[in-house]
C-alpha cells in the first residue's frame, strides 16, 4: 500500500475542475444512508422472527420494530437539512421525475412508514388493549386510537393478527430492501463518478445497512438491559451475532470485491480510483475501514464462532464487536458519499473536504440529528413496552 | 360503537385507501399548470429563462453613441474585440435609452497589464495565425523605446497599427493610401 | 402581425419590456444586425429549432474574455463558473499538465514555472455546458426542475429546483453548481435569452478570435453548420459517458478531458 504509484503518477497534475472544488454531498448525506441502513437491519431481525420463525429472536423482535421505527422517523431530516431550498421538499411528491431514481423516494418512504407503523401497531396490539384498560386521560384515548376503538383479543381476532402481521413484515421486506438499496442505486446511478458507478453498489449498501442494524440491535440491547439490571437472554444474542456474521461477511467481501475488480481489470479510471484510496483515504478506507473495523471484527467474529466461551464474555465481546461494526459501516458511508467526490471529474486531480462545526451540515447538526432518534425512542418506550413478557423473565 | 374488529379492520383500510386518493387529488391541485406541456416540466420555465435580462450589448449598439471610437474600431486588426471586454457591460452603462453610469476607461500600466493578457510570447499556446505575440521588455528594446513606456505609447488601442501604418507612410517607408 | 404580436408578448413582461427598448438602442428605428439570422422580430418556433457550439481549440489564446463577459452577464458568485478556461501543458514525457486558475477569468499572463521538463504541446481549451442530447442531469433530477426544452437547452428552473445537488453529481463536465444565495442550481444556458433575440451567447460575442462559435443548425449558410456539414475533424468530451454532446471541438488533443 505504496502511496506512490508511477502510473497514478502519469495522470494526476493535480488539476480539480473549478466547480469541483467543493464537496456537495457531505455528512449529512452520509448520514441518511446509515439511518436507513439501521432501519433495515433491525427490521430484518423483527422479520426473521415474525416471518421465518426464528424464535430465538423473540426478546428483541419487538424492540427492534420500535428502533427501526425511531430511525424511520428520522431518515429525512438530514435530506432537509441538506437541501438547498428545503422548503421545496414537496416537489417531490408533487412532480417526481419519472426518469429519476431520486424522485421515488417520498413514496417509498411514505409506504415504508406506512407499514412499519402497522405492523407496530398489530403486533402490540394485545399489550396496548391491555394498558387501555388500566390507563386514564389522554393516555386511554391515546390507546383507544391505537387499538382502532377495539378491545377484542379473542383467539379469533388475535390469529388475525398475526395473518396480518405476516403479510406487512413479507411485503415489509421488499420495501425496506427497495428503500435502502434504492439509496445505494442513487451513489451506483451516477456514471459521471467512476468510485459510485458500480452495479455492486446497492448490493454493498445493502448487506452493510443488515450489518449496522443487526449491530446496533445487539448493542442497544445488551446496554438497555443491563442499565436496567435486567438479564440477558443468551440464545437471543447468539442468534443475532450469527445472522450478523453472515450479513458482514457478505458485506465485506462485496466491499472489497468492488476495491479488487477496479484494481484488476484497471480499465478506464482505475488509476484514479486507486490513487483515491492510497492517497486522500489512506487512513480512512485501508487503515479505519478494512483493518480497524473489518479485519478485526472479522476475527472476533471467527473465535466467537468457534470458540465456547463463557456467556458473559460473548455477550461483552458481542456489545463491543457491534460497537467496532456500527463504526465500520458509518466509516464506509463517508468513504462512498465523501470519498467518491473528492475525485474531480477532470480525473486528473483530488479536492479535500474540510467538515464545519455549527454548519448547517455540520458536525453539531450530525450530533443532533443523531440523539432525536433516541429521544423518540425513549418516548415510544413510555407507549410501547419494549420487552415482551417482562415480568416473567427472570430478573437479575 | 359496536363494531366488530374485522369491521373495524376493514374501516380502517378503507380510510387509508381514501387518504391515499386524497393525497393524489392533491397532487394534481398542487402541481403547476403548465407542467407537462413538453414534457415532465414546467413550460413557463423556458419563458422565464428567455426573459432574462439581456446585460451584454453588440458592438453596434456602443458604436451608435460613440462614433469616433466606432470609425476607429471598425478599420483596426482589434475589429473583433468586444468594446464590453475592456469597458465594462452595456447594462452598467445605459438603461432604458439613457445613461445610467460610466464605464471605466483603462490607463497607463493597466493598458499594458491589459494588452499582455492576449499579447505575451511567454504563453507558448498562441498561435502565431491567431495573435501576434510580443516578448517583454525586449520588444521594448527591439523598437529603442524606453523600457518605461507602455503598450498605448506608440499602439492605439483600438487599431494597434494606426499610428505604426501612418509613421510609416510619413517616413516613406510605406505608400500612402495602402 | 405576428411581429406585432411578438413585441406585445415581450413587452408583457416588465424586464423585457425595458430591455426591448435599451436593446436597440438610441432611439427609435434603429436595429442592431442580427448576430443569428431568423429569430430577431420573427415568431420563434419552438418545436423546429437545432442550435450546435463549436470551440475550436486551435485559436483559443487564452485571454479570459469568455470568463469575464460570462461572470459579468450572470453575476456569477465568485468561486462558480458557468464557463472556464483550462490551460494544458504536454511535456515530452507525455505527461499533462492543466490548471485553470481563477477559472481563466484573470487570463493566462504568465507560463507555469512548476514544470520541469521540455514542452512539448500547450493549448488552452474553453469549457462549458456541453448541451447534451442525453443528458445526465435532466434524467436524475427528481423534480423536473432542470429539462431540455424542445429546442435543445438544457435549462434549470429555478422556482423548482430543490437544491439537492443530485445534477451536479450527475453532470459529467462538471459544468454546474449550486448558486450561493438562492441555493439552486446553476449552469451555462448558451445564454438561451440572448439566442432567443438572435443575440450570440455573450462568450461567443467577446471572443476575439473566433475561436466560439456558435449558430442554429436550421441555418445553411451559418457557420456551424457548414463546419458541422464539412470533413473537418470534430470531437465532443467524454464521448464514452453516452451523453451525446451539442458541443463540439475543434482541434481538441485526445487528453483533453
Amino acid at each position: 500500500m505504496d502511496a506512490v504509484h508511477s502510473p497514478t503518477a502519469m495522470l494526476i497534475s493535480n488539476f480539480v475542475f473549478p466547480n469541483d472544488l467543493h464537496v456537495h454531498w457531505s455528512m449529512m448525506i452520509v448520514l441518511y444512508p446509515y439511518i436507513t441502513g439501521l432501519v433495515d437491519g433491525a427490521f430484518i431481525i423483527a422479520a426473521l422472527y415474525y416471518l421465518f420463525d426464528v424464535k430465538s429472536l423473540k426478546p428483541v423482535a419487538r424492540f427492534s420494530l420500535l428502533f427501526a421505527l425511531a430511525f424511520l422517523c428520522c431518515a429525512t431530516l438530514p435530506l432537509l437539512l441538506h437541501l438547498g431550498r428545503p422548503e421545496r421538499n414537496f416537489n417531490m411528491l408533487l412532480t417526481p421525475s419519472p426518469s429519476s431514481a431520486m424522485a421515488g423516494f417520498g413514496y417509498i418512504y411514505a409506504v415504508s412508514m406506512g407499514v412499519l407503523v402497522f405492523i407496530v401497531l398489530f403486533v402490540y396490539r394485545p399489550d396496548l388493549v391491555e394498558l387501555r384498560a388500566t390507563s386514564k386521560g389522554w393516555l386511554q384515548l391515546l390507546y383507544r386510537a391505537l387499538t382502532f376503538d377495539s378491545i377484542d383479543l379473542s383467539k379469533k381476532a388475535l390469529a388475525l393478527d398475526r395473518k396480518i402481521i405476516r403479510f406487512l413484515v413479507g411485503i415489509g421486506i421488499p420495501i425496506a430492501v427497495v428503500l435502502h438499496g434504492y439509496v445505494g442505486f442513487i451513489f451506483g446511478g451516477v456514471k459521471a463518478n467512476p468510485t459510485w458507478s458500480t452495479p455492486l453498489m446497492p448490493v454493498i449498501f445493502l448487506f452493510s445497512a443488515c450489518v449496522s442494524g443487526i449491530s446496533a440491535i445487539i448493542l442497544a440491547y445488551i446496554v438497555i438491559r443491563k442499565v436496567k439490571g435486567r438479564s440477558i437472554d443468551h440464545a437471543c444474542i447468539k442468534t443475532c451475532i450469527k445472522t450478523l456474521t453472515l450479513f458482514f461477511i457478505l458485506a465485506f467481501t462485496f466491499e472489497m470485491l468492488e476495491v479488487f475488480s477496479h484494481s484488476y481489470l484497471k480499465s478506464g479510471y482505475h488509476h484514479m480510483v486507486e490513487g483515491l484510496l492510497n492517497g486522500p483515504l489512506a487512513s480512512s478506507f485501508w487503515l479505519w475501514q478494512v483493518k480497524i473495523c473489518s479485519v478485526i471484527p472479522l476475527f472476533i467474529l471467527g473465535v466467537m464462532a468457534m470458540v465456547t466461551i463463557k456467556n458473559y464474555i460473548y455477550n461483552f465481546t458481542a456489545a463491543v464487536v457491534s460497537a467496532i461494526l456500527l463504526l465500520q459501516v458509518l466509516i464506509m458511508r463517508w468513504n462512498v458519499v465523501i470519498g467518491g467526490q473528492l475525485m474531480s471529474k477532470s480525473a486528473r486531480g483530488y479536492t479535500q473536504f474540510h467538515p464545519e462545526w455549527f454548519d448547517k451540515e455540520g458536525i453539531l447538526a450530525v450530533i443532533i440529528v443523531m440523539t432525536i432518534p433516541f429521544i423518540i425512542l425513549f418516548v415510544l418506550s413510555k407507549i410501547f413496552p419494549f420487552w415482551a413478557a417482562d415480568s416473567e423473565t427472570n430478573v437479575k | 360503537m359496536d363494531l366488530s374488529y374485522r369491521k373495524r379492520l376493514f374501516i380502517l383500510l378503507l380510510s387509508i385507501c381514501l387518504l391515499a386518493g386524497g393525497g393524489l387529488l392533491f397532487k394534481k391541485l398542487l402541481v403547476p399548470k403548465s407542467f407537462g406541456v413538453y414534457g415532465p416540466y414546467r413550460a413557463d420555465a423556458i419563458a422565464e429563462a428567455a426573459l432574462v435580462p439581456v446585460r451584454h450589448g453588440t458592438n453596434n449598439s456602443c458604436f451608435k453613441c460613440h462614433p469616433y471610437e466606432a470609425k476607429i474600431h471598425k478599420k483596426g486588426l482589434h475589429q473583433t474585440i468586444s468594446c464590453e471586454s475592456c469597458h465594462g457591460t452595456y447594462a452598467d452603462h445605459v438603461a432604458e435609452g439613457k445613461k445610467i453610469g460610466t464605464l471605466p476607461v483603462k490607463k497607463e500600466k493597466e493598458i499594458t497589464t491589459l494588452c499582455l493578457k492576449c499579447h505575451n510570447t511567454e504563453i507558448k499556446a498562441r498561435s502565431e495565425e491567431v495573435i501576434k505575440t510580443v516578448a517583454m521588455p525586449n520588444h521594448l528594446k527591439d523598437q529603442k523605446v524606453k523600457l518605461t513606456h507602455n503598450c498605448n505609447q506608440c499602439h492605439h488601442v483600438h487599431a494597434p497599427l494606426k499610428y505604426i501604418i501612418r509613421a510609416k507612410q510619413i517616413t516613406g517607408l510605406m505608400e500612402a493610401g495602402s | 402581425m405576428k411581429r406585432r404580436s411578438f413585441i406585445k408578448k415581450v413587452l408583457n413582461g416588465t424586464i423585457a419590456g425595458s430591455l426591448y427598448l435599451v436593446w436597440p438602442m438610441g432611439g427609435e428605428g434603429i436595429q442592431i444586425p442580427e448576430q443569428i439570422p431568423g429569430i430577431m422580430g420573427k415568431e420563434y418556433d419552438i418545436l423546429n429549432q437545432e442550435f450546435a457550439f463549436i470551440v475550436d481549440v486551435t485559436r483559443c489564446i487564452g485571454c479570459g474574455s469568455c470568463c469575464v463577459a460570462d461572470k459579468r452577464e450572470y453575476n456569477v458568485p465568485d468561486g462558480n463558473y458557468r464557463t472556464w478556461v483550462e490551460r494544458y501543458v504536454k511535456g515530452f514525457s507525455d505527461k499533462i499538465y492543466v490548471d485553470s486558475p481563477n477559472g481563466g477569468l484573470d487570463g493566462y499572463q504568465h507560463p507555469r514555472k512548476d514544470i520541469d521538463e521540455k514542452i512539448r504541446d500547450t493549448f488552452f481549451v474553453p469549457k462549458l455546458c456541453n448541451m447534451c442530447k442525453e443528458a445526465p442531469c435532466v434524467q436524475v433530477c427528481p423534480v423536473g426542475a432542470t429539462f431540455k426544452s424542445p429546442d435543445g437547452f438544457i435549462l434549470v428552473d429555478e422556482k423548482r429546483c430543490v437544491g439537492c445537488a443530485y445534477c451536479l453529481q450527475a453532470c459529467p463536465y462538471s459544468a454546474r453548481f449550486l448558486h450561493p444565495d438562492k441555493k439552486v442550481a446553476q449552469k451555462c444556458t448558451w445564454c438561451y435569452q440572448r439566442v432567443r433575440k438572435g443575440l450570440l451567447p455573450a462568450c461567443v460575442q467577446v471572443c476575439p478570435t473566433k475561436a466560439r462559435k456558435f449558430g442554429s443548425m436550421k441555418d445553411e449558410t451559418s457557420e456551424v453548420y457548414k463546419i458541422l456539414k464539412g470533413p473537418g475533424v470534430l470531437t465532443v468530451l467524454k464521448k464514452e459517458m453516452g451523453t451525446f454532446p451539442a458541443l463540439y471541438y475543434k482541434g481538441a488533443r485526445r487528453e483533453v478531458i
